[in-house]
């Protein structure tokens, strides 16, 4: 096994430029998720590195081995699709014997490993099914089966659960993470969900239109995120226009805070996750703002509110809370020391996410 | 009334209800089976007792009688078999691989995919035509061969009817390629780059994932095919020998030439049989196929 490094890569369609130079290296036996906006390029991407699209610039190695130009079927790269794409004139077992007829495998050799493969995915009972038969998670489990069979050198994952509903969806995330720890396996997941792309990945690239944004680790990339467009696409955060002072800030309500990176180019704003900001009524005291919108959410209560000409928003966990009514002055805190974060070329990812 | 009355009549009812519906069913079909029953049925069955009826209109097995005794007709039938098959094998063959190339794009592509379809403007007379004046002794092929040394064999007129088939080949590929290619543009292209991904080239993807997806399209255009060949007058006449003759140019030359409508008639019952037979061996091959692909899978 080896990693697998993408450099420049580019593909020019007639109308559109789907990658603009990206470079991307996938360290032996991690994951690596994909994670932007529709039409970003995420496909076009997993395409080139399956050999299924060819770029028009750049190049693909696995290890020292450069693999652009190799036919798809010459990489030995295992993909799964969002369409499940089983071949639907075969039952579960022939689907995934098919990779190893490919491979000229001997039959009582196929048998073995389609079985271990079925094994690992729980649906030994469906190997005589034809995939119509079978649910949308079962599908997408026999396809997981079938990548994983050919015991790839690359796992490529396009949206796999996208298709099936909010459960199916975790259960089967946790799966496939378990799965590929034990396999190690290179991956590379593509999603547009960033709680899926959090929970799977050792690291997270952010894409939008053609381009890498960043990278880093999930913890990192949530907590201290460069671009104004990351901070908004992993997750939800108030951008706040402050005040900036040597390495305070003044938020509009008045209120004065450190700023952990003080002196970076073209700042949009300081971050501040709305988990992160504690609300309590103003009792007497002086208010920053009053309650605008809330929302009840059962583990936990997310309200707006009108700050100092700003809407903040605010999500309080926890269920044992008192409700505050909409209209009620409140005061904010939020933490002590704030990240600011730049405006980047990308803008913000507000109506994308 | 005891439990025993009050479940006959219940089951009466209930028979009498069913009878109802179906009486609504057959009512609801009339337009349509009727239809079919009015158009296909009756000259049908007109053909049938036709091919047992004299000139004068008594019964008579005479006409089938004359079929099978006379090399004329039994070669003739076996001729007609010939020329519908093999230009529906050939057009098969080289449809399939048109219809997976335009699957694929290609610089150009949008120009093919209008040029290929040209045969379907062209009627058949004229096909026969254009391959006689290409093909023909002193033809433009010929023309061209000539000098270079190369002697044709005779396909024009010739004994195995090579320019006939020739003619309905070209004239059934653009049919056929785009029953197929449509059949097989519904085909997720996921799936395709699934095989591609598990180790199958483009020869492999074609046997196992397309045409196997693509097979009720090919047994439509299989089907189109081989009658329109069956049945067609104009090329054989033109471009084939002049024995044996097709069962087609047999009718017309009975039918208008002399007035011998209940040979005509038997005829055309045996060709419309002869064709239900090919067409079940047709699919009884396809069945074998599949099956036996089926029960390997069993097995293993
Ligand atoms: N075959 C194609 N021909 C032309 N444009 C394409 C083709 N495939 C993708 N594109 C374009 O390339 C861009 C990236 O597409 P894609 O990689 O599918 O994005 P994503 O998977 O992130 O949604 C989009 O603007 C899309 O319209
Ligand atoms: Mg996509």
């Amino acid at each position: 096994m080896a990693g697998l490094s993408i450099r420049g890569l580019t593909k020019a369609f007639d109308q559109v430029r789907a990658l603009d130079g990206v470079d991307l290296e996938v360290p032996d036996g991690q994951l690596v998720t994909l994670l932007g906006p529709s039409g970003c390029g995420k496909t076009t991407l997993l395409r080139s590195v399956a050999g299924i699209t060819d770029p028009t610039e750049g190049g693909i190695w696995l290890g020292d081995r450069r693999i652009d130009g190799v036919p798809p079927e010459r990489r030995n790269f295992g993909m799964v699709f969002q369409s499940y794409a089983l071949f639907p004139h075969m039952s579960v077992f022939k689907n995934l014997a098919f990779g190893l007829e490919m491979r000229r495998l001997p039959r009582s050799e196929i048998r073995k490993r389609v079985a271990q493969a079925l094994h690992l995915v729980d649906m030994e009972a469906m190997a005589g099914r034809l995939p119509r038969q079978l649910s949308g998670g079962q599908q997408q489990r026999v396809a997981l089966a079938r990548a994983i069979v050919i015991e790839p050198d690359v796992l490529l994952f396009d949206e796999p659960l996208s298709n099936l509903d909010a459960k199916l969806r975790d259960s089967l995330r946790d799966q496939l993470r378990a799965l590929q720890r034990r396999l190690g396996v290179t991956s590379i997941y593509v999603t547009h969900d960033q709680v899926e792309a959090m929970a799977l990945a050792d690291e997270i690239v952010i894409m939008f239109s053609g381009e890498i944004v960043e990278r880093g680790d999930p913890v990192s990339l949530y907590r201290r995120p460069i671009f104004r467009f990351t901070a908004e696409f992993l997750g939800r955060t108030n951008v706040i226009e402050a005040r900036l002072d040597g390495d305070r800030c003044r938020l509009p309500w008045g209120d004065e805070r450190s700023v952990e990176n003080p002196g970076i180019d073209d700042p949009a704003g300081v971050a501040i996750r709305p988990e992160d900001i504690a609300i309590s009524t103003a009792n007497g005291s002086d208010p920053h703002g009053e309650i605008a919108e809330r929302m009840f959410l059962g583990a936990g209560t997310n309200y707006v509110v009108d700050a100092g000409g700003v809407r903040v928003r605010v999500n309080v966990a926890g269920t044992q809370n008192d409700l505050i009514d909409i209209g009620t002055p409140v005061r904010l805190t939020p933490p002590k020391s704030l990240h600011l974060l730049r405006r980047g070329r990308h803008g913000s990812a507000e109506a994308l996410a | 009334m005891t439990a025993i009355t009050e479940d006959h009549t219940r089951r009466a009812m209930a028979k009498r209800d069913q009878w109802a519906r179906n009486r609504t069913i057959l009512l609801l079909l009339l337009p349509g089976a009727g239809y079919l029953l009015f158009f296909f049925g009756l000259p049908l069955l007109r053909t049938v007792v036709g091919s047992f009826t004299s000139l004068d209109g008594a019964f008579t097995f005479d006409l089938w009688v004359e079929l099978f005794s006379e090399p004329v007709y039994i070669d003739g039938l076996f001729f007609s078999l010939w020329l519908a098959i093999a230009p529906t094998v050939v057009a098969l063959v080289i449809s399939v691989l048109l219809a997976a190339l335009l699957q694929a794009t290609f610089p150009g592509r949008r120009i093919f995919g209008a040029l290929y379809r040209i045969p379907l403007v062209v009627p058949g007379i004229v096909a026969a035509f254009l391959v006689m004046v290409m093909l023909d002794r002193g033809g433009m092929l010929s023309r061209i061969a000539e000098p270079l040394g190369i002697d044709l064999p005779r396909m024009v007129r010739d004994e195995w009817g090579i320019g006939a088939i020739l003619a309905s080949t070209w004239k059934n590929i653009p049919f056929m390629t785009l029953i197929i290619g449509g059949a097989m543009s519904a085909i997720n292209r996921d799936v395709l780059h699934a095989a591609r991904t598990l180790g199958a080239g483009r020869l492999t993807v074609l046997l196992r994932i397309q045409l196997p997806l693509a097979l009720p399209g090919i047994s439509a255009a299989v089907l189109l095919t081989f009658i329109s060949s069956l049945g067609s007058y104009a090329i054989p006449n033109l471009l084939g020998p002049a024995y044996p003759l097709p069962l087609s140019v047999h009718m017309y030359e009975q039918g208008f030439r002399r007035g011998n409508w209940p040979i005509v008639y038997a005829m055309g019952t045996l060709l419309s049989v002869a064709a239900i037979f090919v067409l079940l061996a047709y699919y009884s091959l396809i069945g074998r196929l599949t099956g036996s692909h089926a029960r390997r899978e069993a097995r293993s």
